[in-house]
């Protein structure tokens, strides 16, 4: 990760050099402070009794952690389906993605095609499109197709995507072709080009569509709540959506589940830090 | 910045750091000279470059065909179509239940003349004014974490990106409870510096406000990842050239950064807008029509989902989502007249 | 037959898949009309909204699966504040649970589309006596001259209490016989300040709020014909003003702290005094081991004309195009009959419907005065509903919010909403 810090060689400097930083880290840890506060005190909150969460002035600590609570959310929803629901559906549209978006962005940074720049147009202009237009069509077609309450009706229309498609056009297009005009002379079709030589050097590219698929899927929420109202068939999203406004549930419960829905993404994210901000630095510098 | 940097070395044709990782079988496949593994398994079928124009542009066509069918498909299927479909919708009034009848522009007429949609356009423009406000913080955290020389920029950066991660619905509930104006935290702390807060989340003056500035929380991480990313793409050699002219840090910040990174600055207002006019997710956990602030912050994406969803008035919902993609449009329209003016592509 | 294992299939072959079974989907629309037997197996689905009926639901299910081996009852929970969205987006699109949980509010726009079964058949197929329940109920699931929904159960109002808060003003605790004068002034005296406690919580609130003083003080919400507004009446004003005046003395939270914590909460942690609730909150404080002994409920008190509470009972439907007609009519048959309530009042979830199974319910909970609500239903009004009640609760929610917070002044406030629920009801013809 040292590249991202700067370019500059990061050779042990003098001291007063470093100190002279204390005001950036001073501005940089309250900033930090502000970020992440709020999930403390959602971990927090989510060990307390409810009158603890009512007392004035707030406590910060929970006399006893209530673990309890985190059982609340277990008896309130079918977590464990929940989370295989979140699961398959973030993997069936990432999956589903990365094969059928850098198959067509492919296609469009390579071929020549009469047409070619009306059909991306076309594509483009889903881009453009505010998804509440898709919606109300959407919900018929997938009930048309007595998808209603299945994890088709999860996956399937996420599996086709405009911006992925541009994202990884727009990373074929950054690759030089040397490569491909070799294999060509050698005598390779356009699926042995892109399966064995463009894919590989698409990697950053696809790492990046995968990223940002698993944030949007694993956190969509309007299209799960309209097409699944069976809870075992709901991704956790819904789950937790569904907990909000609900009178017997409490506030500690809504806070003990916030942190077991966020929990896996950020785990992940933990893992996987680099390739979490590479991959959204890199749409960045493609879209 | 590795996956911005990889694009910039494989131009430069340095492609052994990305394809190893990828390719179990061709190790040796880069350069010129494919490895004999590469070659496809039956020759004879193989298509010849280079016989001609037409022969080539057909071959194209085929694989194209099979490239870009499958998406294709689904993008007609579950996009274009119910964008045609909903325009449809538009002019129909729906039944409870479906079963619709054609009434024209009766929704249009109906829409422009209610003084709600312009109540909550008005909420939607100033919740996207304040959600670019959001974009000179994410620049300055940016600028501070390029600091040469600094340390535990790598912890920082996880530190701000951590909202970009966690689910809307979540965060709502969060903040929630933060914003509480009896036993809310930020009250609490407001109490000890002598403010005395409010009920941020339900008092008409400050809801909006609140609820953007959680916005602005949640997209941070998002922006300044990007900055960064900008910020490591200027040449150094116009920081030294700027030094040694006696340019300070700030100046050279002005100067020198800010210019060169204006294509991404661009890029992030035109994400930041875009995705503010149809904010909905913290609307609908943060607020809710028993809410005395909700007037004042419903957006024109929560009134399409009331309407849509919960009046069961499609054709009118629908109208309105006509009107959201106009706006969306027109305003990224604009936005991209006026970057001729600020941004500098190098 | 709709397996996640179908998964990589349908990755790899989505167009094909997505164009072949819209052609299966389209063909299978005709199979709903009669009651035909099924021969294998079947699985129907039965949609409810109260998790915490869950256990009697299942309970019930199984029973009727263990009589009738063939068919197998899947239930199916949306949480209420997204039941009606979904049911009805559900119903439009074909594919709503075979028997679901019907409410007064939507009832009627349900059977006047065609949404749901005309029960004839069912009731006299399993015999079910409708003189069993209780007849408000039985008609509010009446429409056209035909029963659209079997009564299931019902809830009435009451005022629940913290005996703690009480004790520490040294008050007496809420009786049968207190008037809104008693409660009001038991509210202010309850009220401290210094401990952020409240005599009670005035939310803006219809079914456990207005919907009970609003008749209690002799006017009502709609007519009984469901075409006029009532909230345009000074009784009316006077059932308001029952809450806002609670709000204006500082014994109530403000609609923005309400908004902020819910009064739920507020009285669960011992921050409100009195808190109107239905009948349905018994199970949910009982299940607390710090409220099961803390809390007690008593009948509301009695406005000028009277002690009132509104009742409402949900009701059993069949949906018009399920295509398992035949079980889901043998089900609906035995969700009707005394087993099922008896199942229902032992779990003490909800009053059951039928006759002579309260006194279960009440039982189920000793430590609660739960006789409070089941006395209440011989002077209580019916929930006010028409052909598309949602238009003006909508309404209703924005209008009064206003008044509840003092943007505009009761009278006013009151004028305006009828006014605008008139225009509604004028639209439903």
């Amino acid at each position: 990760m040292s590249e991202l810090t700067t370019g500059l060689p990061r050779r042990p400097r003098p001291k007063p050099l470093r100190r002279r930083h204390l005001g950036v880290h001073a501005v940089l840890i309250l900033g930090s402070v502000v970020m992440v506060g709020p999930f403390f005190w959602e971990v927090m909150t989510s060990l307390k009794t409810l009158g603890e969460t009512l007392t004035v002035p707030p406590t910060v600590f929970p006399r006893s952690p209530r673990w309890s609570n985190y059982g609340d959310v277990f008896d309130t929803l079918p977590f464990g389906q929940m989370f295989w629901n979140s699961t398959i559906q973030t993997l069936g549209r990432v999956l589903g993605q990365l094969v059928l978006c850098s198959m067509a962005g492919y296609a469009f940074a390579r071929f020549e095609f009469r047409g070619r720049s009306l059909l991306f147009g076309l594509f483009l202009s889903v881009l453009m499109v505010p998804s509440q237009l898709f919606l109300l069509p959407q919900y018929e077609i997938v009930a048309g197709l007595g998808w209603l309450n299945s994890l088709q009706a999860l996956i399937v229309p996420g599996l086709f995507s405009a911006f992925g498609t541009f994202l990884l056009r727009q990373f074929f297009l950054s690759l030089p072709r040397e490569l491909e005009e070799a294999a060509k002379l050698d005598g390779a079709n356009h699926w042995q080009i892109f399966t064995r030589i463009m894919l590989p050097l698409a990697k950053p590219g696809l790492i990046a569509l995968a990223v940002l698929d698993v944030l949007w899927s694993w956190n969509d929420l309007m299209w799960p709540l309209v097409v699944n109202n069976d809870p075992s068939k709901m991704p956790l999203s819904v789950g937790l959506a569904s907990l909000i406004g609900q009178f017997s549930v409490d506030t500690t419960t809504l806070m003990a589940g916030s942190v077991l829905a966020t929990l896996p993404v950020l785990l992940l994210f933990v893992v996987l830090q680099k390739q979490f901000i590479q991959g959204i630095a890199f749409s960045g510098s493609k879209g | 910045m590795a996956g911005v940097l990889t694009d910039r070395e494989q131009a430069s044709g340095t492609v052994g750091a990305t394809a190893p990782a990828g390719s179990s079988s061709g190790s040796g496949s880069r350069g010129d000279t494919p490895a004999p593994g590469r070659r496809p398994g039956r020759p004879g079928r193989s298509h010849q470059p280079g016989r001609g124009m037409s022969r080539m542009r057909r071959n194209d066509l085929f694989w194209a065909a099979v490239f870009i069918l499958p998406t294709l498909l689904g993008l007609v299927v579950f996009y274009l179509w119910p964008v045609v479909r909903t325009l449809l919708i538009s002019f129909t009034e729906t039944g409870p239940f479906g079963g619709s009848e054609f009434v024209g522009l009766a929704n249009y007429r109906e829409l422009f003349g209610d003084a709600r949609l312009w109540e909550t356009m008005l909420n939607t423009v100033k919740f996207t004014v304040v959600a670019l406000l959001g974009i000179p913080v994410a620049l300055v955290i940016a600028a501070l974490l390029s600091t040469e020389g600094l340390r535990g920029v790598r912890i920082y950066r996880v530190l701000y990106f951590l909202p970009v991660v966690t689910m809307p619905a979540a965060v709502g509930l969060i903040w929630r409870t933060l914003y509480n104006g009896d036993v809310g935290v930020i009250n609490a702390l407001l109490g000890l510096v002598g403010i005395e807060g409010t009920n941020w989340l339900s008092n008409p003056a400050t809801a909006l406000y609140a609820i953007a500035a959680v916005g602005i929380w949640l997209s941070l991480g998002t922006q300044i990842v990007i900055f960064l990313a900008a910020i490591q793409g200027v040449p150094k050699d116009l920081y030294e050239a700027a030094a040694l002219d006696g340019a300070g840090r700030i100046r050279q910040f002005w100067s020198i950064t800010l210019p060169q990174i204006s294509p991404s600055v661009f890029f992030i207002s035109v994400l930041a807008v875009i995705g503010a006019l149809q904010t909905f997710d913290l609307i609908f956990v943060m607020t809710g029509p028993t809410n005395p602030a909700y007037p004042q912050t419903e957006t024109i994406v929560a009134q399409f989902y009331q309407r849509g969803f919960v009046e069961n008035q499609q054709g009118y919902a629908a109208a309105i989502a006509l009107v959201i993609l106009v706006v969306i449009v027109a305003v990224t329209a604009l936005q991209f007249r006026l970057q001729k003016k600020w941004v500098h592509y190098v | 037959m709709r397996r996640t294992s179908t998964l990589a299939a349908t990755a790899a072959l989505t167009p094909l898949l997505v164009l072949g079974l819209a052609a299966c989907g389209q063909s299978t629309g005709g199979a709903t009309a009669d009651a035909q037997p099924e021969s294998g197996p079947v699985t129907i689905s039965y949609g409810i909204w109260d998790k915490n009926q869950v256990p009697a639901m299942q309970k019930i299910a199984d029973e009727f699966h263990a009589a009738n081996p063939n068919v197998t009852v899947k239930i199916q929970v949306t949480p209420f504040k997204q039941y009606f969205t979904t049911l009805q987006t559900a119903a439009a699109g074909g594919g709503a649970p075979d028997v679901f949980w019907m409410n007064g509010p939507n009832v009627k726009l349900y059977a006047a589309n065609q949404q749901l079964l005309p029960l004839d058949q069912t009731i006299s197929r399993a015999k079910l006596d409708l003189a069993k329940y209780p007849e408000a109920l039985v008609d509010l699931y009446t429409y056209d001259g035909k029963r659209y929904g079997i009564p299931k159960d019902f809830d009435t109002i009451g005022v629940w209490y913290n005996k703690a808060l009480f004790d520490a003003k040294k008050l007496a605790y809420p009786k049968d016989t207190w008037t809104w004068a008693d409660f009001q002034s038991a509210a202010r005296a309850l009220t401290d300040k210094t401990k952020g406690v409240y005599g009670a919580a005035a939310p803006v609130e219809d079914q456990a709020g207005f919907y009970d003083t609003i008749p209690s003080a002799g006017g009502q919400v709609i007519d009984a014909a469901g075409t006029k507004s009532g909230f345009d009446s000074p009784e009316a004003l006077q059932g308001i003003e029952f809450w806002t005046s609670l709000v204006k003395d500082g014994a109530s939270p403000t609609v923005q702290q309400m908004t902020d914590t819910s009064p739920g909460d507020m009285f669960k942690a011992g921050k409100v005094a009195m808190y109107w609730n239905g009948s349905w909150a018994a199970v949910e404080y009982s299940d607390v081991p710090e409220l099961k002994d803390a809390v007690n409920v008593a009948p509301v008190p009695a406005g000028p004309k009277g002690q009132v509470s509104v009742i409402h009972g949900l009701g059993n439907v069949i949906y018009a195009k399920t295509k398992h007609q035949d079980a889901a009519q043998k089900f609906v048959g035995f969700l009707g009959g005394e087993r099922a309530a008896q199942i229902q009042a032992d779990a003490g979830a909800v009053i059951p419907a039928y006759e002579g199974t309260q006194e279960a319910w009440v039982k189920s909970m000793p430590q609660f005065n739960l006789k409070a609500y089941v006395d209440e239903v011989a002077t209580a009004v019916p929930y006010p509903a028409s052909k598309n009640t949602k238009a003006w609760t909508t309404l209703q929610t924005d209008l009064l919010t206003k008044v509840w917070n003092g943007e505009v002044d009761a009278a006013t406030g009151l004028k305006d909403l009828a006014t605008q629920m008139n225009a509604a009801l004028a639209k439903e013809k």
